[in-house]
């Protein structure tokens, strides 16, 4: 376990990711915010829905490089790592579209009977989002462990392979809301400098909650793979 | 690759599909499938739909719709056959991993293009579409074919493989897959059926269409020997 997950660091990292979002969660809530027309005290949701993007692709990006490895290396620890960092992308994925809805539905859309901006970031995610979706199905649906390992990673890297098309392809039905869209103010125009001053520590603190997830995750697996090993020789020795 | 080389595989790749379109012409069950399936879903839609019109997206999505649907149903056998004869062994031991992969990805090709054949003429003939660019809807189609059949070969081959052979997971993973050809595809039929767009507007489209061909095709080279060979 101690050549796998160095216990040390990642205690001394959980601690300081926990302290990070706190101190984020706070400057989040009491400081002052600049008046932002139309979005008033909403654009507090920008700390929490942005970063949720930036945790997304970080997440794709660490389960690509591990898919990757494992087709060259063949360790399953590898695949663990693969899957864990899917799966826990998933739930930031997941959070950043619900938090993006609600936030439109309540500044825009309350009254109307739209819930979908079709965005073209907004739908990029819940393509990216059913593209897990599918590597957790195709990962159900295969018994043999190395087998398994290797088709989800093939998956996995082949998705990555095309989903970069869809900045090329999805187009805007819609007015887009995100900001730096036809109409809207850029990023920079509406971040105040001390907007700026929780946005940014808020982007570091969740990656480095969903690193914090995502290493106890693995430390799961790899501690109920033990336990599997460590059964046998008991089972064998009843017979 | 050196001249011998390349010759191998080629010898290789024209094996693998020559075998493959022999077996297709002598029992004709995936290209039966295939086009009833079409003709059948367009039905459903042209029923459903009615006699009013629809404008030109509609019109685009609901063919490309049928095609996406129609070829996961229908290439997804181009492994299985070859599990269930137990030929895989002879197959691995002959061909270049290459080569087999572009053998199959021909022999869907092929298939595909008789399926847009007789897709586009139900859709003319049911749905009452006028295409005022006849040649860039064929290039729409052949360019669309070409990502289409390197995806649907490629990720059948995972799940024939390693799946043992559940047909059902096809759509599942072939669509969220191919939303950029799918948009780009219906983008450019559009513009192939409306007299006000035509080859300007669908530059772009077509453009993404050969790009997003041709990094599925080199991904899906580079990623098959990993399913491919045990």
């Amino acid at each position: 376990m101690s050549e796998v997950i160095n216990l040390r660091r990642y205690r001394h990292i959980r601690n300081g990711v926990l302290g990070w979002l706190t101190l984020v969660l706070l400057g989040a809530f009491l400081l002052r915010i600049p008046r932002i027309h139309i979005l008033e005290h909403t654009a507090r949701n920008l700390y929490f829905h942005v970063p949720m993007w930036f945790t997304l692709m970080a997440a794709a990006l660490v389960s690509a490089y591990h898919s990757l490895r494992y087709l060259q290396s063949g360790d399953p620890i590898r695949d663990v790592r693969a899957r864990e960092a899917a799966r826990v992308g998933l739930v930031f994925g997941l959070l950043g579209l619900i938090t993006g809805i609600v936030w439109a539905r309540f500044t825009w859309y309350l009254g109307t009977s739209l819930w979908w901006n079709f965005d073209p970031k907004q739908s990029f995610v819940l393509i990216q989002l059913l593209i897990y979706g599918a590597y957790f199905v195709l990962r159900s649906a295969v018994e043999d462990p190395e087998k398994r390992g290797r088709v989800a990673a093939v998956y996995n890297l082949f998705a990555c392979v095309t989903t970069p098309f869809l900045l090329y392809t999805l187009p805007r039905q819609m007015e887009s809301l995100h900001p730096g869209a036809e109409g809207n103010p850029a990023f920079s125009d509406i971040t105040h400098p001390i907007m700026r001053l929780v946005f940014y520590p808020a982007v570091i603190g969740f990656i480095g909650l969903f690193w914090v997830l995502y290493t106890q995750r693995v430390r799961l697996a790899l501690l109920e793979a033990r336990a599997v090993l460590l059964r046998k020789p008991m089972l064998e020795a009843e017979l | 690759m050196r001249h011998s080389e390349m010759k191998v595989w080629l010898r290789g790749f024209w094996a693998v599909f020559e075998k493959d379109i022999k077996l297709e012409l002598r029992a004709r069950y995936a290209i039966h499938m295939l086009l009833l399936f079409a003709l059948s879903a367009l039905v459903v839609v042209a029923f459903a739909v009615g006699p009013s019109p629809l404008s030109a997206q509609v019109q685009a999505a609901l063919l490309w719709m049928v095609i996406l649907f129609a070829a996961a149903v229908g290439l997804g056998r181009a492994f299985i056959s070859e599990e269930e004869r137990g030929t895989i062994l002879l197959l691995q031991l002959n061909v270049r991993p290459g080569a087999v992969y572009s053998g199959k990805l021909l022999v869907n090709f092929v298939l595909l293009l008789a399926l847009n054949l007789v897709a586009v003429g139900a859709f003319a003939l049911l749905l009452g579409a006028e295409v005022a660019w006849p040649g860039l809807l064929v290039l729409t189609l052949i360019l669309g074919s070409i990502g289409l059949a390197g995806a649907t070969t490629l990720l059948s081959a995972l799940i024939a493989r390693a799946a043992g052979g559940r047909g059902a997971l096809l759509p599942v993973l072939l669509f969220p897959v191919l939303v950029p050809l799918l948009l780009a595809a219906v983008d450019a039929t559009r513009s192939a059926l409306l007299v006000a767009e035509g080859w300007t507007v669908a530059a772009d489209a077509l453009l993404t269409l050969l790009g997003f061909g041709g990094a599925v095709i080199t991904a899906a080279v580079l990623l098959f020997e990993y399913i491919w060979l045990d």
